[in-house]
């Protein structure tokens, strides 16, 4: 039997190891051992956590008993060993990844200082999900966000790199200090600071409390998960930080605001009002909006995936906010399959955005620049690269058969299912952060049409460009094992959803893989009380048993079928999907080989007009693209114009006229800007009574000192 | 605004009804020189000497036009005591080659519609103009089937104007490469089959014929809009080619 607390410890100390190997050895050897410990830490923690998922050995160890903090301990559930499961399936292939990335910065940058800080930062993360008790789940959180902040400011010579990770260390910060505090008002009523006792305790929070644990932890967190209003610190902490750690930022460290959301508000204290689960819905389909519009109109490419990290993030909280809603409102089913739609869409955004991070950082360091204005025509150049970023590109635009088609299918039913909920008003929060969401996922294709199609289809459109080499194999093969997770996640959810359900179900108190996965392979045989026979027959006959003799498991359908009050039916099969589309494919290939074989084809130049040469200044590019969607929402953008023209003689010998524009991030023009105001104009007020004269400091001792004779007199 | 759908009611069809009537407004045609019987060798040498471009040459006892150089300035036609008769038809095309039989090469397909890219190759304009008119309402050659196009990728025929001018020879040689075969090229004017006024130069090919091959020949300067008709029912075989291209006439003159 595999004893997951041994896998545990060991993984920590390989974490350990490979921080101490990381500070002695040599920059060139460093690199591959640290590719070597960061994989073998990896697999280490995949199967501690692939233990606990699949086989439910859920562990507990208590460490130590401090005074005024209570035991310390280490626990594993399965909503634990579900994010340490993800985070170890994204940072083996980003370990394998370093090696042919961080060689361009030797010399230039401390090897030895990556190596030691990036190990830290696993076991700081695998840490801060194994806590047990606030104590040590705080400290690992600070630890995760120092680390963190440290590795995001490597290149700690660029003065833009360091102004991003101070906004991103003082923002997280602040959230800390607000989930702290939530959840030290739990505390406030529980015997210790564990968790258990945290969670004995919440039965006897008043409402008002409630409440604001709520509002503090959701928002705390959130500035971790990049939700709105806390999500300034995102687009500009990952282009400043180097692509690996971009890959974990966005893979990993985001997941841990979810994380910390689902923990409190799910599992110690659950909402136990609507209206929360609405605030979480309206906080997540608004962020998931905005961020897909940034996206859109980012010529960066880092900048880009981050805004659509705040948008991935965002669809994530408003599947948690529906399935808070649905618990508050007793519908334990819906809200088993909000929540199990989350995780699952928390796995898809993990891989498919270290995908895309790596991507882009395999196309930075041959290319040398973000900007997808200088890119072009890379898929002739960087071949295997554009392939696995076009898989990538497909996941993330939800198109099947891949994983990121599943998720937001079943988030957009899940939301639909709103029909059961009785109050109007719930509704039509549901209807209109639906038609958000949707909206969200049209723009998301045309975001990454732009991406894939502006950085690899085209013409190179600067020398850098033309001259790119495709990357080394470590680097594709990190990647490719990406790209397979992706497609794997994508055609097998009916495997993937029974795994996650038994996360979840704990927190919900009702199993959901009857509800999502009818049992097809076996159905007509065994007596099934949530579906029919007659029902069963019917999806028999449309072939959902096929497969059923070599494939274990309950079926390929997902199907949920809605109660008697909602009679709604929604079923999608990714699996059978895929082999229609495969079928399709090559069977129109052969077909049109057979019919075409003696055909003469001539392949002649692009029509282009009967110029002399296509120059690259003449094609499409990146803003070009996208700024249909730049002009349809610039009421949301709000640029500032600026026209700077050159002039010899007179106005009417103009030489040189540059047109500018300036956007403001939306959060930062609406909140965070007034707030540095509103704090500069507080402090100058302040500021007044520092009048440089003695007599006027004099005048305040005496005015402190007669302030307290007053207050003395009165207690 | 609101009457124009009664008054074209009203007014009723317009459109010409050539081919399958023959079309008799007035000055449909600007018409062209004819091979004239003039056996004075003093007035032969004048006339010859008015024509600016040399397509009046004479042989034996007659003149004979070349009309692949005419331009239709009317100096043979006035201003001279012995006058060149003038003919007022408009069915000029010739194919390029007598035993070239354009429409079977073309295939039976393209018989009855053809997608026409249309190229000013360095014209004056004037040939343009009228091409034009062919997809006004009193041409409207879209009855016939035939369609302008604006990409060669689309095109079966290619239709050029103007004596192929030194910076366009690129974009012809582009354009006729980019077709999808069969394709075909007509030659509209003066100019694509000679140079016309502008000749072979430094700036100019001379004719159409230098650069890519041509299959239709559609005289006259400007060649009017039921010429040019003419031509691309020719090119369908909807419509026998004209008798006399010049060329051929002299020699089957001369082989009599």
């Amino acid at each position: 039997m595999i004893d997951v607390s041994m896998l545990l410890f060991l993984f920590m100390a390989t974490c350990a190891v490979g921080a101490a190997l990381a500070v002695v050895l040599p920059d060139r050897m460093n690199l591959v051992v640290q590719t070597v410990v960061g994989i073998v830490a990896s697999a280490i923690a995949l199967a501690a956590s692939g233990a606990v998922l699949l086989l439910g050995l859920s562990f507990d160890i208590n460490l130590w008993r401090l005074p005024g903090l209570g035991p310390i301990s280490l626990h594993m559930d399965r909503i634990s060993a579900l994010f340490v499961f993800v985070t170890a399936l994204v940072y083996l292939p980003i370990s394998l990844f370093s090696v042919e990335y961080m060689e361009k910065y030797v010399g230039r940058y401390s090897i030895k200082f990556f190596g030691f800080f990036s190990h830290l930062l696993f076991a700081s993360i695998v840490l801060t999900l194994a806590a047990g008790d606030v104590a040590s789940f705080l400290f690992a959180w600070e630890l995760m966000t120092i680390l963190s902040y440290l590795l995001v400011t490597y290149e700690h010579r660029e003065e833009e790199v360091t102004s991003a990770g101070y906004l991103l260390l003082s923002m997280s910060e602040v959230g800390t200090f607000a989930a702290a505090l939530g959840l030290l008002i739990i505390a406030g009523s529980a015997d210790n600071l564990s968790f258990s006792a945290l969670r004995n305790a919440s039965s006897g929070i008043g409402e008002a409390a409630r409440w604001g644990v709520f509002l503090l932890t959701f928002f705390g967190f959130g500035v971790k998960a990049g939700l709105i209003p806390g999500s300034s610190w995102l687009p500009r902490a990952h282009p400043a930080a180097p692509a690996n750690c971009s890959a974990v930022l966005s893979g990993v460290i985001l997941n841990l605001g979810i994380y910390g959301i689902v923990r409190v508000n799910a599992d110690l204290l659950p909402a136990s009002h609507a209206s929360q689960g609405i605030v979480a819905l309206i906080v997540g389909s608004l962020s998931a909006l905005i961020g897909i519009l940034y996206a859109t109109i980012d010529n960066d490419m880092k900048r880009m995936l981050a805004h659509s990290s705040i948008e991935n993030m965002g669809i994530i909280t408003a599947c948690l906010g529906a399935g808070f809603v649905f618990l508050a409102s007793g519908q334990s089913a819906l809200a088993g399959i909000a929540f199990v739609v989350a995780f699952y869409h928390t796995v898809n955004h993990s891989l498919y955005k270290a995908l895309l991070f790596l991507g882009a950082g395999a196309v930075d360091s041959k290319v040398g620049g973000r900007n997808m204005n200088r890119f072009g025509g890379l898929i002739k150049r960087m071949p295997w690269t554009s392939a696995w970023f076009l898989i990538g590109a497909l996941s993330i635009a939800a198109l099947p058969p891949f994983n990121g088609f599943v998720t937001e299918w079943l988030t957009l039913q899940t939301l639909l299912q709103s029909a059961v909920l009785s109050a109007k008003g719930l509704k039509i929060a549901f209807a209109l952060c639906g038609a958000m969401l949707a909206l969200t996922a049209a723009l998301a294709v045309t975001c990454f049409v732009k991406a894939y199609g502006m950085s690899f289809l085209g013409m190179p459109r600067s020398k850098a460009a033309e001259s790119a080499a495709e990357a080394k194999s470590p680097t594709i093969v990190s990647m490719a094992m990406l790209a397979a997770l992706c497609f794997i996640f994508g055609i097998t959810p009916t495997y993937v959803i029974p795994v996650i359900d038994g996360a979840v179900s704990p927190v919900v108190h009702q199993s959901v893989t009857d509800e999502l996965v009818p049992p097809f392979f076996s159905g007509n045989k065994t007596k099934n009380p949530k579906f029919s026979d007659a029902f069963m027959a019917e999806f028999h006959d449309l072939g959902a048993q096929v497969g059923s003799s070599v494939l274990p498991g309950r079926g390929l359908v997902v199907l949920h079928q809605g109660t008697a009050r909602n009679p709604v039916i929604f079923a999608m099969s990714t699996s059978y999907t895929f082999v229609v589309l495969a079928i399709l494919i090559i069977g129109s290939v052969l077909v049109i080989r057979l019919l075409f074989r003696n055909r003469v084809v001539l392949r002649k130049p692009v029509w282009d007009g009967g110029i002399r040469r296509l120059f690259p200044e003449m094609t499409y590019t990146a803003t070009g693209f996208s700024n249909p969607v730049r002009v349809i929402f610039e009421a949301i953008f709000r640029p500032s114009m600026s026209e700077n023209t050159r002039e010899t003689i007179s106005g009417h010998f103009r030489t040189a006229i540059r047109n500018g524009r300036e956007e403001t991030y939306v959060v930062d023009r609406a909140l965070v800007n007034p707030l540095i105001r509103s704090s500069q104009w507080l402090a100058g007020l302040i500021g007044l009574i520092h009048s440089a004269r003695v007599n006027a400091y004099a005048g305040y001792v005496l005015l402190t000192l007669l302030a307290f004779l007053v207050i003395q007199t009165l207690i | 605004m609101s009457k124009w759908v009664l008054l074209g009611i009203r007014s009723g069809t317009k459109t010409t009804r050539y081919p399958s009537h023959t079309e008799s407004a007035a000055g449909i045609s600007p018409g062209r020189p004819k091979d004239t019987l003039m056996a004075d060798k003093n007035a032969q040498a004048l006339i010859r000497d008015l024509c600016p471009t040399g397509a009046l040459n004479p042989k034996n006892d007659r003149i004979a036009v070349d009309y692949r150089r005419c331009i239709s300035c009317r100096r043979c036609a006035r201003g001279a005591s012995t006058l060149v008769d003038w003919e007022e038809s408009w069915e000029w095309a010739s194919l390029s080659a007598p035993d070239l039989n354009a429409s079977s090469a073309l295939g039976s397909p393209f018989s009855q519609s053809l997608h026409i890219r249309v190229l000013d190759a360095g014209a004056c304009r004037a040939c343009l103009s009228e091409i034009e008119q062919l997809g006004k309402p009193y041409y409207n050659i879209h009855r016939l089937g035939f369609f302008m196009t604006p990409t060669p990728r689309h095109a079966d025929v290619l239709l050029v104007a103007g004596p192929v001018a030194d910076n366009m020879r690129l974009p012809l040689e582009k354009a006729y490469d980019a077709m999808p075969t069969p394709k075909r090229v007509v030659a509209v004017g003066a100019c694509a089959l000679s140079g016309g006024v502008f000749g072979p130069s430094f700036t100019s090919y001379g004719s159409l014929k230098n650069v890519i091959p041509v299959d239709v020949e559609i005289p006259g300067c400007p060649p009017p809009p039921l010429a040019i008709i003419h031509g691309l029912l020719v090119l369908t075989g909807r419509r026998p080619p004209a008798e006399s291209g010049a060329t051929s006439f002299l020699d089957r003159r001369s082989g009599t």
